[in-house]
């Protein structure tokens, strides 16, 4: 069975060196080709429970992820399609789209599927690498920085995680175990031995790299760039797919902590996220941009899971994570009609969608209210169950800010949509007709809501 | 052996002092060049040569080590420099004097803390030569404007902490290295190109001046 398992890997390679090969023909055909193949085998390896000596699929969760981004990878490769027929762009950038955005789906299938501490690092350092050149498919200055500044703090703070494992490695060897390699299952086996103070150490160097990948403030800086200067598609993917990714790094650290670490790793886990809530609604409120808004929806909501995941356990961080990534890439691929449409993404420019753009207008909005979590939105029942359990404080703390961003985000989103119709020249058309895959991420999300919601 | 060993890590304080002072961008390659190079040696000479000969696989990392670190990287890194058209650093935002003296201190620092900190089987320079080197490379990072030079300076980062897994005979497994190696080698090209985008697209390739993107200036 591992051998299915490294197909879902070799899969989405053979696409790019196939689309590499083609030079920008067949561009769209390969992606979707790649897509439906790689999801097909995704499901097929649902049940499969594994455990090799470099990948693997060991949990429910995991099996989850593994679905959830070939999903997510199926539904944008479809909006390419139609997408990439309304857009301007040069062979060059088709040529680079078709080899980068499978090799992306690879390395995140990668992260996914490793069950080695060092392979997970290259996996996720590789991630960064090939969904760089995807950030510059507009070739302009602004995506250019966006793209130096996410290499440079995201290889930092990566190399920052693999301090983390070596200390890792450091911990057990001062604990008295002699390992050979980084499995994952081996530590596990030994993580009461692990010595606690290096044990510390590496935790928090790991949460500070794959921290840095997942967008937690104070290591946040490069996601609102990179995520709104990439196109729709590709925004859509790094926030919905590499994201949850990252975050799978941190929680395998976590699940190392012994006995005697546990509460210092969930305090931390807890301070990075309330700080990534605080920073979130503050730069959400004061936003004039409307993709950085939903970058910044992003850390808000990587600040939540974070907290899900300290206080309430992996289930509900990974519902949590599901419907994000549901709505989130529904709302990015509808900010890409936008722009399309409007050209700008000034939230001050925009007025009057209503009228002229009717559909993308209906579902930002609904979107929005549903990131928000406004009931039946799955991401209502995740955070009524952490307001629930959280302390006292905390659950204050959280409903507070929730309303801040509840707040901002409705402000920017009813100025854009209600109102006169604005003096920008529109073409709402090829827009308008961009509107089925969000749609279907919505509904799913929304049928995600109603059936946990109904079982609560 | 321990004097060797002792020696290679030395050199990677004395390289660390010299990386901060330098500003032609040629020396400064070859200064993370000649790190690789010493890298890929280290393992040979922490060998226990009495018990056996090295297999196959700690020989292939070594060799690996040095072509990628000590050859491909230069030649990428040669490469993005003549593109972009620059040949030094001149206006460090931290000036050189202040630099040298930053990065002594941060030395003498790492290696008064670790005086207590002994580990049996590794020598006593193993974890202050490898935090100097992290941290002269985050100082580069910080502390100069060419997109170049700070290229140059995550690669003196990685290889302080690819120093500090050597040096207290961490080993993560021949394929990791080689995915690790594989990483960083990508990591230099795309920066290569980006570097090169830069500065056809800005005519300048200074980092800080990369500033168009924030949460109140003007939007697209």
């Amino acid at each position: 069975m591992v051998s299915m398992l490294a197909l879902l890997i070799t899969v989405p390679m053979l696409t790019a060196v196939i689309a590499a090969v083609c030079r920008g023909r067949f561009c769209r055909l390969l992606l979707l080709s790649g897509s439906i193949l790689h999801l097909g085998l995704a499901l097929y390896c649902f049940n499969t429970r594994i455990d090799g000596r470099w990948i693997g699929l060991t949990s429910y969760s995991e099996a989850i992820l593994l679905v959830l981004t070939s999903g997510l990878y199926f539904a944008v490769c479809c909006y390419c399609c139609s997408w990439l027929k309304a857009e301007e762009c040069s062979k060059k950038s088709l040529w680079i789209l078709g080899i980068c955005l499978p090799l992306f789906l690879a390395t995140m299938t990668l992260v996914i599927l490793s069950r080695n501490f060092g392979v997970m690092w290259v996996a996720i350092e590789a991630t960064t690498l090939f969904s760089a050149p995807l950030i510059l498919f507009h070739r302009s200055g602004r995506a250019l920085e966006a793209m130096w500044k996410y290499l440079l703090i995201c290889s930092v703070g990566i190399g920052l995680a693999l301090l983390g494992t070596l200390f890792l490695a450091f911990a057990a060897r001062m604990g008295g175990v002699e390992l050979h390699d980084l499995r994952i299952s081996e530590f596990l086996n030994i993580k009461e031995s692990l010595n606690p103070g290096w044990f510390k150490v590496a935790f928090v160097l790991a949460l500070a790299g794959y921290g840095t990948k997942m967008g937690l403030v104070p290591f946040h800086t490069w996601l609102p760039d990179a995520h709104s200067e990439a196109p729709g598609a590709v925004s859509a993917l790094l926030s919905a797919g590499l994201l949850n990714c990252s975050f799978l790094g941190v929680i395998r650290f976590a699940a190392l902590a012994p006995d005697k670490v546990g509460e210092f790793c969930t305090e931390l886990l807890i301070i990075l996220g309330v700080l990534s809530l605080a920073t979130a609604a503050f730069f959400i409120i004061r936003q004039g941009d409307f993709k950085r808004m939903l970058a910044y929806s992003s850390i808000e909501h990587m600040g939540i899971a974070s907290i899900l995941f300290a206080v309430c356990g992996i289930e509900m961080t990974m519902i949590h994570l599901v419907a994000h990534s549901a709505i989130k890439m529904s709302l990015f691929l509808l900010a890409g009609n936008l722009l399309l449409a409007c050209g700008t993404r000034q939230i001050s420019r925009i007025s009057g969608l209503f009228g002229v753009m009717p559909a993308n207008a209906i579902l930002f909005l609904a979107g929005v209210i549903l990131i928000c979590g406004v009931p039946p939105s799955p991401l209502f029942f995740t955070e009524l169950v952490l307001l629930c359990q959280a302390p006292l404080w905390l659950a204050l703390l959280m409903v507070l800010l929730l309303f801040m961003v509840f707040a901002g985000m409705m402000k920017n989103v009813l100025s854009m949509t209600m109102g006169k119709k604005c003096e920008l020249e529109i073409h709402a058309a090829p827009a308008e007709r961009l509107i089925w895959v969000p749609i279907a991420g919505l509904c799913a999300a929304l049928a995600v809501g109603i059936v946990f919601g109904v079982n609560l | 052996m321990n004097m060797a060993i002792d020696l290679v890590l030395t050199a990677f304080l004395g390289i660390c002092l010299m990386l901060s002072a330098s500003s032609r961008l040629v020396h400064c390659i070859r200064l993370v060049a000649l790190q690789g190079i010493l890298l890929g040696v280290l393992p040979l000479l922490m060998w226990n040569w009495s018990k056996a000969c090295p297999g196959a696989e700690i020989w292939g990392a070594a060799f690996v080590n040095i072509m990628v670190k000590g050859v491909l990287l230069p030649i990428l890194l040669i490469r993005a420099m003549r593109k972009a058209g620059v040949k030094r650093e001149l206006e460090p935002l931290a000036g050189y004097s202040w630099s040298l003296l930053i990065v002594s201190v941060a030395s003498a620092l790492a290696l008064w803390l670790s005086r207590s900190l002994t580990i049996p089987g590794v020598s006593v320079l193993a974890i202050p030569a490898a935090a100097v080197t992290v941290f002269t490379g985050l100082f580069i990072i910080v502390s100069r404007r060419k997109a170049i030079t700070q290229s140059l300076g995550f690669l003196a980062f990685e290889n302080g902490i690819a120093l500090f897994g050597a040096a207290m005979h961490l080993e993560y497994g021949f394929f990791v290295e080689l995915g690790i190696l594989l990483d960083v080698l990508v990591l230099v090209f795309v920066m290569g190109i980006a570097v090169f985008q830069i500065s056809r697209e800005f005519e300048h390739i200074d980092a800080d001046r990369l500033n168009l993107l924030t949460d109140t200036g003007e939007v697209k």
